[in-house]
């Protein structure tokens, strides 16, 4: 490509895992704390684990062209499936681990897959129950053996058998380990290496067909653009069938060649980053979100010295911090104050949550606060944004070192070309694209113009410096009924930027006027509550509570005055809000595995308060909806919501201002 | 299977003049999970204090694995693989997770005073060997995120797991549970009865609960043993206790 | 204006003007706070373990402190009479373990307390019908404790420390370290904090509270025996030193009655404190300021740490 340097020598990712137990050999590949201790794997280890899955999963049947799924927590050993399965030329398919049974199964059937590779008895009876269901799955392979030492259904075997069966075979038989030798290199770039599945907001989930020269070009191209090494440290704890952790845990694994670090559980990351300290980050805004509403939950009860000491320096940090990242000129004493407070504050604070050592940190998959990425920034991490599609294998366009706007993604890298249609969509071609969607010409050929370019299916715009900003999900934006425009999700962002604020759904296309759905952060608002004595005995009373209405009114007001100050979105004012009852959920489709809001599904489920919203008699309004628990099972929830009115005056000024 | 592990002899207990227990006598099997229920008041948890040693009964004796106590020590309950969890929760809130857990093998720590006191030679290895059993019950119970924090800071139901884990760490043969899913949510609950049923199958833990939810101790339990007002007034399989028609006018038809 | 600065100022002034002075008042503020969190220690030991607060901490540092110079006395060698007097502190861990303790399990604090006076007027009669009640004098050469003074040249001005108070000063570090080496590491500590947490949990994972408690109260009778040996060199053996326990009450208001780092945290800055208030703002008031600069110093303290030296917010959730 242009401008590009030559990719690795090796075209597809088994080839890469070869030549890496060949060149790193003895370095770490992998670890997974297990029992409470690291465990550590070479890339020689590695790739003879791979090896013998491999030839494990030949013994099982599986072919090339076959369609395998992986599903389950980032665990070694899946990641390893997932290179095995590719040896054998199958493609393997992962699949979100916390999907609901039909969710499963829709795309299992639709990928006509014939293995799964599980993690543990959960997944197992996830996927005998689809089996019932009449998905194609000829084999379940689990992980963990715990409480399926006496499981008797037919076609269900453990990896290690799996793995010990393929090690046999290697060892008793060398053409056998021959014959694996040339299935790795019958492979080529062009293909299939995964294929992923992304949780549509609106429609059902498609696969997306993905390349080996393709996603190794993406891979290759992004450690070019950060001049990422071998020695970075990355924490694999991110959903699997995600592009995102397939691109960093995997593909760049292998490109690159550095360290995966597989968490203990998923309620140990925190710490488990912790003790890493991972060099290379990518996550989505909320993990973001979260350390920070940690952080601050935790300064409240702190003691009054350190809660002066973290105000002062976080003032000083807010001054002249992303300054001093960037390299602009800084005076004197706010260098000295700063150096100060690393070694006080900001030190240990990067220290508790494991990020003293980031070298180059990305968020994406929705819009970050705007704050909350200052804040990670002035404390000195070099935090960016980059703007990607699983289409595209992550990359779109990076924020380069030095060139942070805070309201942009940053430029496309080099080879990937970007342009904005006459309608305002945002078009991509790159060597980096995805072949075609799974089974479904249709979507593609909707998808994808003859002449290479994808449409993103976001609004976008390209600003001075060279830029790109999204704007909103394309089909998304709207329009208020006296016409002016109204992006939906760009409100939602700015409501979702104060700590207190989960969600939000904001309403107005076609409508008189901006209103929308709240739901509270119950860790936020729970030690809001905690300090200022409200008692609460569920999340639906906590929500319910009218001080927790008033201090989301002063956020809605101050969204408000910022849209105010907008000209293009000044007519957006919010003028009528509720808490929602419950947190909307993944399980009951209200939201994609993913977090980001089904709204279609949502608008339909809550229909009633959408209504009560727009009738200006309307204060308060009764509902009865259907939740499931985390195991599955369904309840009733019932309840009274309260209808917030904003004060009018404001509103009003709002607007003559900004129509003057 | 058919050992019996523990027997309750003719029982009485009395606390000044109220009469707590009258004469009960039933035995626990090996490897069985044996529920005691009974209305409030009934004197379940008085017997769970009688079979790990808090109180000693008036009259009769708990004969464990074949040896008579007429009083039996809560040491030498717990040195002979009674392991328990209490209504309330007795853990140590100032320690951590790990160091709950830790305290339950304190009667298995055997090395040498001075070498423990150094830090040293069999005192490393044994502690060693100690904390890699205790990372094996805290990944059974799965609370691994939870190692390193002060119990006291820890929500009820996690709590109750903790519990759990000390008493297992005890390798106890014989474990006692009173009311292992008092305050629990469905969730909680359903975590429980599955970390109940995996150590009965997985490692042979025979098991004694008190729980008020019917329908966790009919599908746990192997037998079930009912008290009211301190007599015994069943005792057989779950369904048997279920067709019981003293069992219903006491208990079930009035509860549930 | 005169009266403020001769508080905030002045007495900062004498400090800079004659260092080595200052470091000599520190020093046997040290000495002295190295004391005052031994007997501390002894409080918070029981404490913990037991839940009493033991009223008889001070008479039993006479106790042992007599028991050795009296056994001395009665032609004992004077290591043989320091074992001696160990073993009488064990037996009385022991006497009190099966007199008080063990009949006394769960009856209300007070109660406990009460036995606790009783024990004190008990070991006072003891003291008194064995060894007589007059004064007696340590027998600090017979058991190998320094004697004089050394002399430091710091910048050309002297600096005198006194033998004893380095003897006394490395014996106290060397008792408090080995104890916090047997808390931490060792079984039995391990089991002591379980007690000292929950005597039914400790119960329930088998763990002899009776064991325990003797353990402790032998525990204490050590740290009382060298504060003993310590406190009587520089004066006399006497019930009068008794009231050495009252030094203690500041330095467990400061460092809490269940924190052993409290205690020894606490009792150094008492120490240090009192030697310096003494010594700088004492002739403002006039010098008798010893009898209530400790609880001054205390309450001080408090006022910007609530919870105590060591104090963790407890969080208790249902």
């Amino acid at each position: 490509m242009p401008g590009q340097s030559e990719g690795p020598a090796e075209d597809t990712f088994p080839k890469l895992l070869r030549r890496n137990a060949r060149i790193f050999a003895e370095r770490t590949a992998m670890r997974e704390k297990d029992l409470g201790i690291w465990q550590t794997w070479t890339w020689t280890d590695v790739l003879e684990r791979v090896c013998a899955l491999a030839a494990g999963f030949a013994e099982l049947g599986v072919a090339r062209g076959d369609r395998v799924a992986i599903i389950g927590d980032n665990r070694p050993r899946l990641y390893w499936s997932i290179c095995a399965v590719q040896m054998l030329g199958a493609i393997p398919v992962p699949v979100y681990q916390e999907a609901v049974a039909p969710e499963m199964a829709f795309v299992l059937r639709h990928a006509e897959a014939t293995v799964a590779v599980v993690e543990n008895q959960e997944q197992v009876d996830k996927v005998l129950e689809i089996l019932g269901a009449g998905a194609g799955i000829r084999h379940i392979v689990y992980d963990d053996a715990r409480g399926l030492k006496d499981c008797r259904e037919r076609g269900v075997v453990s990896l290690d058998s799996i793995e010990n069966a393929g090690r046999a075979v290697l060892q008793r038989d060398d053409g056998r380990a021959l014959w694996l030798e040339r299935e790795i290199d019958r492979g080529g770039g062009g293909d299939i290496s995964v294929i992923l599945y992304t949780s549509g907001t609106t429609d059902r989930p498609k696969g997306v067909v993905l390349t080996n020269s393709g996603t190794i070009w993406a891979a290759h191209a992004a450690k070019l653009f950060d001049r990422l090494t071998e020695d970075e440290e990355v924490l694999a704890y991110l959903p699997m069938a995600w592009i995102g952790d397939h691109m960093f845990s995997y593909a760049q694994w292998l490109v690159i060649g550095y360290c995966v670090n597989c968490p203990e559980s998923r309620d140990t990351v925190v710490e488990n980053r912790r003790e890493i300290g991972p060099t290379y980050v990518f996550a989505p805004p909320r993990v973001y979100e979260n350390l920070l509403t940690l952080t601050m939950v935790r300064m409240q009860d702190a003691s009054w010295l350190k809660r002066t000491m973290f105000a002062y320096f976080l003032g000083v940090a807010r001054r002249c911090g992303e300054a001093i990242l960037d390299g602009r000129p800084v005076a004197l004493v706010d260098r000295l104050r700063y150096r100060l407070g690393s070694i006080l504050v900001y030190g240990p604070l990067k220290g508790r949550y494991g990020l003293s050592r980031i070298r180059v940190g990305y968020t994406a998959g929705e819009a970050i606060g705007p704050e909350i990425f200052s804040f990670y920034r002035s404390l000195g991490l070099n935090l960016k944004q980059l703007y990607g599609q699983t289409e595209a294998a992550v990359y779109i366009t990076n924020q380069p070192d030095g060139e942070i706007f805070p309201d942009t993604v940053g430029r496309p890298l080099p080879g990937i070309e970007v342009r904005i249609d006459e309608t305002g969509e945002v078009h991509y071609r790159s060597p980096g694209i995805f072949r075609e969607y799974f089974n479904n010409s249709e979507a593609t050929a909707a998808s994808k113009t003859t002449d290479g370019w994808v449409r993103s299916g976001d609004a976008g715009l390209i600003d001075q410096h060279g830029h790109l900003k999204i704007i909103d999900r394309f089909k998304d934006v709207g329009r208020l009924a006296n016409g002016s425009l109204f992006p939906p999700k760009y409100i939602e962002n700015k409501l979702k930027f104060f700590p207190n604020i989960k969600e939000a759904v904001a309403f107005g296309d076609g409508r008189d006027y901006v209103a929308c759905f709240i739901n509270i952060d119950l860790i936020a608002v729970g030690s809001w509550a905690e300090r200022n004595g409200v008692v609460y005995g569920s999340y639906q009373e906590l929500a319910a509570d009218p001080r927790v209405y008033d201090m989301i009114k002063d956020h809605v007001a101050q969204v408000n005055r910022e849209l105010a100050a907008e000209p293009r979105v000044a007519a957006c004012q919010i003028r009528r809000f509720l808490v929602l009852p419950k947190e909307l959920d993944a399980d009951d489709g209200e939201v994609t595995r993913t977090s980001k809001v089904r709204r279609a599904f949502v608008c339909e489920r809550y229909a009633p308060l959408i209504e009560a919203l727009y009738d200006s008699g309307c204060r308060h309004r009764q509902i009865r909806i259907g939740v499931t628990f985390e195991d599955g099972r369904k309840g009733l929830l019932e309840g009274e919501v309260q209808i917030a009115e904003m004060p009018e005056g404001l509103a009003e000024g709002a607007l003559r201002e900004a129509a003057e | 299977m058919s050992n019996r592990l523990l027997a309750v002899e003719r029982v009485s207990l009395a606390f000044g003049g109220v009469q707590v227990i009258r004469d009960v006598s039933f035995d626990i099997l090996e490897g069985e999970i044996r529920a005691i229920i009974g209305p409030n008041g009934a004197g379940k948890t008085s017997m769970l204090n009688l079979i790990s040693g808090l109180y000693h009964p008036q009259r009769g004796a708990i004969v464990l694995k074949g040896i008579r106590y007429d009083r039996l020590r809560p040491r030498v309950a717990a040195t002979n693989g009674v392991a328990r969890t209490f209504q309330n929760i007795a853990l140590f809130k100032g320690m951590t997770t790990l160091d709950n857990i830790m305290s339950g093998r304190i009667l298995k720590m055997h090395a040498n005073f001075l070498c423990q006191l150094v830090h040293y030679g069999p005192a490393r290895a044994e502690e060693i060997r100690h904390r890699q059993f205790v990372e094996k019950i805290i990944d059974f119970l799965e609370i691994q995120h939870i190692r390193k924090v002060v119990v006291g800071r820890l929500p009820y139901g996690l709590q109750k797991r903790v519990e759990l884990g000390r008493a297992l760490a005890a390798e106890p043969d014989l474990l006692l549970l009173d009311e292992p899913m008092a305050g629990m949510n469905l969730e909680e609950k359903e975590d429980m009865s599955r970390f109940i049923l995996d150590l009965n199958a997985q490692f042979g833990t025979t098991i004694a609960l008190i729980e008020h939810d019917m329908r966790v101790v009919m599908d746990l339990s192997s037998r079930i043993v009912v008290l009211d007002h301190g007599e015994k007034i069943a005792d057989g399989t779950p369904e048997q206790v279920r067709a019981n028609q003293a069992v219903i006018d006491s208990y079930l038809g009035v509860a549930r | 204006m005169d009266a403020l600065a001769d508080i905030f100022i002045d007495p900062f002034v004498q400090m800079a003007a004659n260092p080595v002075f200052l470091v000599k008042v520190i020093w046997e503020g040290l000495v002295a706070g190295m004391l005052y969190a031994l007997i501390a220690l002894g409080f918070v030991l029981i404490y913990k373990a037991s839940g009493v607060f033991n009223f008889a901490q001070g008479i039993m540092v006479v106790f042992s402190a007599l028991t050795l110079v009296g056994l001395h006395e009665r032609g004992l060698p004077a290591y043989a009479a320091l074992i001696g007097a160990l073993l009488v502190m064990l037996l009385l861990a022991i006497a009190v373990e099966r007199l008080i303790l063990r009949p006394l399990v769960n009856q209300p604090d007070i109660t406990l307390l009460m036995a606790t006076i009783g024990l004190t007027s008990l070991l006072i009669g003891l003291g008194e019908i064995v060894f007589g009640g007059e004064p007696k004098t340590m027998i600090t050469r017979e058991l190998g404790l320094p004697s004089g003074s050394i002399r430091l040249m710091i910048a050309d001005r002297p600096l005198v420390l006194q033998k004893l108070d380095i003897a006394a000063g490395a014996t106290a570090l060397l008792l408090i370290t080995a104890l916090a080496v047997f808390f931490q590491r060792t079984r039995i500590g391990r089991a002591l904090r379980a007690v000292a947490d929950d005597h039914q949990a400790a119960l329930s994972v088998g763990i002899s509270l009776n064991q325990i408690w003797i353990i402790v109260w032998f525990t204490a009778g050590l740290v009382a025996l060298v504060t003993g040996i310590m406190w009587s060199a520089k004066s006399d053996v006497s019930f009068a030193l008794e009231i050495i326990a009252l030094r203690a009450l500041p330095v467990l208001i400061l460092g809490g009655l269940t924190s052993i780092p409290g205690a020894i945290v606490g009792g150094l800055i008492i120490g240090v404190g009192e030697k310096l208030g003494e010594i700088y703002w004492g002739r403002l008031v006039g010098g008798a300021i010893d009898s209530w600069l400790a609880y001054f110093i205390a309450l001080i303290f408090l006022l910007l740490r609530p919870q105590g030296l060591f104090g963790e917010k407890i969080i208790e959730r249902v």
